[in-house]
């Protein structure tokens, strides 16, 4: 997992999603303001900011579930409207959301295939191939090194981790082209974080796929990402290249509060003097 | 003696030799744990070992005239009307949803049918169609309602349940019509030809548990609905975690609409079957008290109110018992007031045992 080993992002790798000019409110709550994001081809982007400055609803819109009030949404050269989460997900869209979306009082392989059911023809109804899916999330699950005992078992059952587990381990089955990970370490341990982090990795060392991460640890960030979109009160206020800023330096712009990038010789100013 | 018995009917002798519980599975070993695993792994079981207690109480109360082709023929009709209403609540149960206007479907789709028959010639088949869309048409109407306009179905239904009630009270002065009799229609649905001295092979005999055959089918059609086909998983999807179930593209509104179309379908087809079976239609043959008879069935059966899980086999079952009760009571003497009594008692209890029950599997993850 060494950083040599990362090809640097081609200049030429073509944008794969681009968001324009995007604002989206609810009722009276702003959440994005004429917001403007591109994600190309192979990158790994981390969305930093502070809890409520829009990230999650950013996330949401790009994966079909919030509608935008206004702006334009391009994915792949054309410009595309999503009515569900399922538009998204035919796009090539897969989104692993903060509370995860596993549906409790199913087994852990209805849980890898909702959505994206195998069927087979039995009396000529189109009934589940539940024997498929089940041998298919089985070897899935070993193949990307995750230890669940029992794909039959109901996710309500598993711990937070394991949850966590299936529910990277189904956005990335389906090989995606985009792949949208909100907070995918929040209920991980130590092991599983850089587990989660490793295929992160991998996928980053084979540039197929490109990858918005939000993650609160910022040496994470320095250690899988390409780019940095600092959101602040529904804006970005700050798009950099992760060679481009230190961690320290980084820390500070979102402890600030200020919303702007704040430099060496300003990190003597105290954090949170918002006037 | 203690230890050899422990060795023997435990292979793995860490998990209780210790007096300790491993963390995790838990493997049943002694005969109390495995019946307990048994009916908390298929919540059917519990309500079935009730079923089989009482037909054996009644059987024996009786002088054994419990278990008769007649009284078992009146027993199963009102199992079938009542569990065609208990699985369509089942369904929407699971979908975190209630309908409570399916009492005046079952009477307000029945009424249409007759009216449609006897003042505009429509023959009873095609007229029975019309009348089971009507039903799916109010079900829209709640679904609608409850999905778009964000009423509580509780509420929702309410309000279809007396707009309907109402109507088809109001049409003909809240007077009952004869039903038409159009052979086969009537034999298919509902109508009893037995005579005592038919054959209990004859097709006279099949007739007296129409009714009954009937809800089997759509049971074993839904059960198979329910667990094998996208339909189904995306209505446990729905009511187990809506917010999931959207977020990974299930249709959840859809879902609901649809399962409240399939309420209304079957309740028009419970009054049609009821109206068929005596020759009448009643404008108040649906009280509210069924539909609370049903959910009564639906959540002894095994069905949680909270949505996400719910057994249309067990809801079934919940519905014999409800009908046996109701039956058997009147048959062992106790005066046809007191039944609602015991009925009352026995879902407090079947609630009891089945949260019980639930609890202790939580607690010992069987």
């Amino acid at each position: 997992m060494s950083h040599n080993t990362i090809p640097p992002l081609s200049a030429e790798a073509p944008v794969v999603l681009e968001m324009a000019h995007v604002s989206k409110s609810f009722g009276a709550v702003t959440a994005l303001v004429d917001v403007s994001v591109k994600l190309r081809k192979g990158e790994v982007l981390a969305l930093v900011g502070d809890n409520g400055a829009g990230k999650s609803t950013l996330i949401k819109v790009l994966s079909g579930y919030h509608k935008p009030d206004s702006g334009e949404i391009t994915s792949k050269g054309k410009s595309i409207r999503f009515d569900s989460p399922r538009d998204a997900r035919s796009e090539g869209i897969e989104t692993v959301y903060q509370d995860l979306a596993l549906i409790g009082d199913l087994s852990i392989y209805h849980n890898m295939f909702i959505g994206r059911e195998y069927h087979k023809r039995m009396f000529g109804m189109k009934l589940l191939d539940n024997q498929k899916m089940r041998g298919m999330a089985e070897e899935y699950l070993a193949t990307l090194g995750i230890n669940i005992p029992n794909v039959n078992s109901t996710v309500d059952r598993l711990s937070g981790g394991q949850r966590q587990c299936v529910a990277v381990a189904r956005s990335i089955y389906s090989s995606p082209s985009v792949l949208i990970l909100d907070e995918p370490l929040a209920a991980l341990g130590v092991r599983e974080s850089a587990h989660v982090l490793g295929l992160v990795q991998k996928l980053r060392r084979e540039r197929e796929v490109s990858i918005i991460l939000i993650v609160h640890n910022y040496s994470q960030i320095f250690e899988v990402c390409d780019r940095i979109n600092f959101l602040h009160s529904g804006e970005i206020v700050l798009d950099v290249s992760t060679s481009d800023i230190t961690e320290e330096e980084l820390t500070r712009t979102v402890k600030s509060g200020l919303g702007r990038l704040m430099r060496p010789e300003e990190l003597d100013i105290p954090a949170a003097v918002e006037p | 003696m203690g230890i050899a018995f422990k060795t023997k009917t435990n292979p793995v002798p860490t998990f209780s030799g210790t007096g300790k519980r491993s963390v995790g599975f838990h493997t049943p070993t002694t005969p109390v744990d495995k019946i307990l695993t048994l009916l908390s792994r298929y919540r059917e079981a519990s309500i079935a070992l009730v079923a089989i207690l009482l037909v054996i109480y009644f059987q024996i109360g009786s002088d054994s005239q419990f278990l008769t082709s007649q009284f078992m023929s009146v027993v199963l009709r009102d199992t079938g009307r009542l569990g065609l209403i208990a699985i369509a609540e089942v369904m929407l149960m699971i979908t975190g949803e209630i309908d409570l206007s399916v009492s005046s479907v079952y009477s307000f789709a029945p009424y249409s049918m007759v009216l449609m028959a006897n003042s505009l010639g429509v023959p009873l088949p095609l007229a029975a169609i019309i009348s089971l869309s009507m039903g799916i048409a109010v079900g829209i109407l709640n679904g609608v309602v409850t999905v778009r306009f964000r009423v509580p179905s509780l509420i929702t239904t309410v309000g279809t349940l007396f707009l309907f009630q109402g109507i088809v009270v109001w049409i003909n002065d809240s007077q009952p019509i004869v039903a038409p009799i159009q052979e086969p229609f009537n034999a298919i649905f509902g109508q009893n030809l037995f005579r005592p001295s038919d054959s209990l092979l004859s097709w006279h005999a099949v007739t007296a548990f129409t009714p009954f055959l009937w809800t089997l089918a759509a049971v074993l059609i839904i059960a198979l609905v329910l667990n094998r086909t996208t339909f189904g998983l995306h209505t446990v999807a729905t009511g187990s975690n809506i917010v999931g179930a959207r977020e990974i593209g299930v249709r959840t509104d859809r879902i609901k609409i649809y399962n409240f179309m399939l309420a209304g379908g079957l309740a028009a087809f419970a009054g049609i079957i009821n109206t068929v079976q005596f020759s009448s239609a009643d404008p108040q043959a649906g009280s509210p008290f069924l539909t609370l008879q049903a959910i009564a069935a639906a959540v002894i059966g095994g069905t949680s109110l909270l949505g996400g899980s719910g057994t249309v086999i067990g809801a079934l079952i919940g519905a014999f018992v409800v009908a046996t009760l109701n039956n058997g009571l009147v048959m062992v003497g106790a005066q046809a007031t007191v039944s609602d009594i015991y009925l009352g008692a026995a879902i407090l209890a079947a609630m009891i045992l089945n949260v019980q029950v639930n609890r202790l599997r939580a607690r010992r993850r069987i």
